[in-house]
């Protein structure tokens, strides 16, 4: 069996607010084995990019603080660890990769410096030899010219080739692990699969685990092997791929699902046909947090929380309902 | 960043005329014979001299060409030489200082100059340090302190804090004096041995090698630098602060945090000079004022800057070397505007290469 690179337990995370404390990840569990790519899917707000940023301790605080859970990368806790290692951890061994590639490189500074930052910090290179890996790294990720273009600004890429650049600079050390938050959200839909491409070759040729967070099914489809389904700040539904997309349990991924055309898959999909607004917590929630929303919902629903069970060894769902027939599963 | 600044540099005369047709539309307010102060020293006497006048410098002319004759001068029949044309610097005649506004001017501004070459450092560098650690420990100790004293700055009028600056240094401790220099040092000045390279009391005495002198120069310009600074820092800090916070939600912040970079990386090299951005407008505005006098401040401390002349002036209706420094300064503030904007094209590749 693989090795376990990321062993994600029972991770908290809260925001404080003027309106009151975000409670954004309530208890998240995962793991990433090397080699797998684990696909996260939710609407916006139920605590994607919290929980990644939060294994990384890269969450603004304040207001934000992670309080509960570890994060063990390899059997050590990041959550636990002294600055200057988990330092050595970011960039390195896990990077990652931001939504919007506008915003996500810093204006004032070339694209060259901004590569060879961590190759300079991480690798041990000297200014040539970053420069040298730089222009490779662009190469591999398809950006032409690469050798002219490290001394321009960001504003002279357009949004698809500052994706790549953030791609080429997150796989510059050769990490063990890549989360790329939506990386291809804001990129239009051929762009978003020329880089789903790119990723999918780069994952190949370097063997990296990728956690792929997304809004989009079709994309998950294509690149995950496992997929998360998160909702209000937990995951409430986890299998393999194709499991996940044969045998969905979970009512909130049934209606994610129903909401995925079957005949032109690779159009663009997007997550909110479900009625309802998904919710933002200023309580942790004593019931489902889904209940509201629900079409199977019980009474038990309204009282108390589903865990997270296995209903088989590969597939783990948090719902009181039996979603084939209708009751109480028991 | 060549083609940036000439690009800027060809708006100059566009902005020069700006400021120009505004301060001459204020002159159109005064009759021809009180604008006749722009070209003669004495006031004439009779109806005759002064028809003699409006008629000599076109003041009944229509306003384009006044305009015109106002910016460039008018050449005098007899002699051949010009007269007036504030192109050349001449403002015109003070008749409350009985001397060219140009001459008030080259008196007065070395003063001001030498006062905001000092305030200007702490302003800018401990104004800056102070707002960026304030926002990088947001909420801490330092953090309240730097709103401590920025509401109180903010809150305490220029001649109040001089006021009181005053009382306490000069009248109690009588550490430090008003004034621009001791007895001693004017009479060093009109005695030749002392060289006057840039009539920068304290750069002249570095160049002189008076150590003496130069500190004598700092005892005096001590209190309103301090009175400067601190009003100064108020803004600055707050400015700094707000910029720093919203500089370090950024995603690109971020995105250099999950490289590894160290905190002190992170802040000093990914954040701050994007921060910068909005305070150099501020920086810049700043020292405009500095340059164009501290009014209150020169006055409260009997400092001899131009911010005190214009106060003198002002208060004996001399509307002519008001206006005359109202041009002057305009023509600092446009070339402030320019120092400013080329800091903006060495800070931001996207306004250098845009
Ligand atoms: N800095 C913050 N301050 C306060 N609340 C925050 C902050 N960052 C995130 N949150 C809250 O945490 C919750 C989860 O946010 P998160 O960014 O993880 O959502 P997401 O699943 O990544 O959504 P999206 O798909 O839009 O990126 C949201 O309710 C959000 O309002
Ligand atoms: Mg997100």
């Amino acid at each position: 069996m693989a090795e376990l690179l990321l062993d994600v337990q029972g991770l908290e995370t809260r925001f404080k607010t003027p309106e009151g404390i975000v409670h954004a990840v309530n208890g998240v569990s995962f793991t990433l084995s090397e080699g797998e790519t684990l696909g996260v899917v939710g609407e916006s707000g139920c605590g994607k990019s919290v929980t990644m940023l939060s294994c990384l301790r890269l969450i603004a605080s304040p207001p934000g603080e992670i309080v509960a859970g570890k994060a063990l990368f390899l059997g050590q806790d990041l959550l636990k660890m002294a600055p200057e290692e988990i330092r050595k951890v970011r960039g390195a061994k896990i990077s990652m990769v931001f939504q919007d590639p506008m915003t996500s490189l810093n204006p004032v500074m070339s694209i060259g410096q901004q590569m060879a930052e961590p190759l300079l910090l991480h690798m041990g290179m000297n200014k040539e030899q970053a420069r040298k890996r730089s222009i490779e790294l662009l190469e591999l990720v398809g950006i032409p010219n690469a050798a002219d273009r490290l001394k321009d600004y960001p504003h002279q890429y357009s949004g698809g080739m500052r994706q790549r650049v953030m791609i080429a600079m997150g796989l510059s050390c050769i990490p063990q692990i890549l989360i790329a938050d939506e990386p291809t959200t804001a990129l239009d839909v051929t762009i978003q699969a020329q880089i789903v491409e790119l990723v999918k070759r780069l994952r190949e040729e370097l063997g990296m685990a990728i956690i792929w967070i997304t809004h989009d099914l079709g994309v998950v489809a294509n690149i995950a092997h496992r997929v998360a389904v998160m909702y209000g700040g937990y995951i409430i539904e986890e299998a393999p791929v194709k499991e996940l997309y044969a045998n969905p349990t979970h009512p909130y991924t049934l209606g994610l699902l129903g909401s995925l055309p079957k005949i032109n898959a690779s159009e663009r999909t997007r997550l909110y046909s479900i009625e309802g607004m998904p919710p933002v917590l200023y309580q942790k929630p004593q019931a489902c947090p889904f209940a509201p929303r629900c079409t199977f919902v019980q009474e038990r629903c309204w009282k108390e929380n589903p865990a997270l069970v296995n209903i088989t060894p590969t597939h783990r769902v948090a719902c009181w309902a039996d979603t084939t027939s209708g009751s109480e599963r028991l | 960043m060549g083609t940036y600044i000439v690009r800027r540099l060809l708006l100059v005369p566009l902005l020069i005329f700006g400021v120009t047709i505004i301060i001459f539309g204020m002159l159109q307010f005064l009759g021809p014979i009180e604008r006749s102060a722009l070209y003669v020293r004495d006031f004439p006497k009779n109806d005759k001299q002064i028809q003699g006048l409006i008629k000599k410098y076109g003041l009944d002319r229509p306003i384009y060409e006044q305009y015109w004759r106002w910016l460039t001068g008018v050449k005098d029949p007899i002699s051949g030489e010009r007269e007036g044309g504030v192109l050349f610097g001449d403002f015109g005649y003070s008749r409350t200082a009985s001397q060219p506004v140009i001459n008030i001017i080259k008196n007065r501004f070395p003063n001001t100059l030498d006062l905001a070459l000092w305030a200007v450092f702490p302003m800018l560098s401990v104004g800056i340090w102070l707002g960026v650690q304030a926002a990088v420990h947001q909420n801490g100790w330092i953090d309240q302190l730097a709103r401590i004293f920025s509401i109180v700055g903010t809150s305490f009028p220029t001649f109040v804090f001089g006021l009181l600056v005053l009382i306490v240094f000069y009248a109690n401790l009588q550490w430090f004096p008003p004034g621009k220099m001791s007895d001693w040092v004017s009479v060093l000045l009109y005695s030749g041995d002392f060289k006057q390279y840039t009539h920068l009391l304290s750069i002249d005495a570095l160049l002189n090698g008076r150590i003496d002198v130069f500190l004598d120069a700092m005892r005096h310009m001590f209190l309103p630098i301090l009175t400067l600074s601190y009003i100064n820092w108020a803004t600055f800090v707050r400015v700094t602060r707000s910029s720093m916070l919203e500089t370090l939600r950024m995603d690109y912040v971020t995105t250099a945090r999950a490289k590894g970079l160290k905190e002190s990386v992170v802040i000093n090299k990914h954040a701050r000079p994007n921060a910068m951005i909005s305070i150099t407008t501020l920086a810049g505005m700043s020292v405009v004022g500095l340059l164009g006098g501290v009014v209150i401040t020169e006055t409260v401390f009997n400092y001899p800057g131009i911010g005190k002349a214009a106060a003198d002036a002002a208060q004996q209706l001399d509307v002519v070397t008001i206006l005359g420094f109202a041009v002057f300064n305009g023509l600092i503030l446009i070339l402030a505007n320019l120092v400013v904007d080329i800091m903006y094209g060495i800070i931001d590749p996207r306004v250098r290469l845009a």
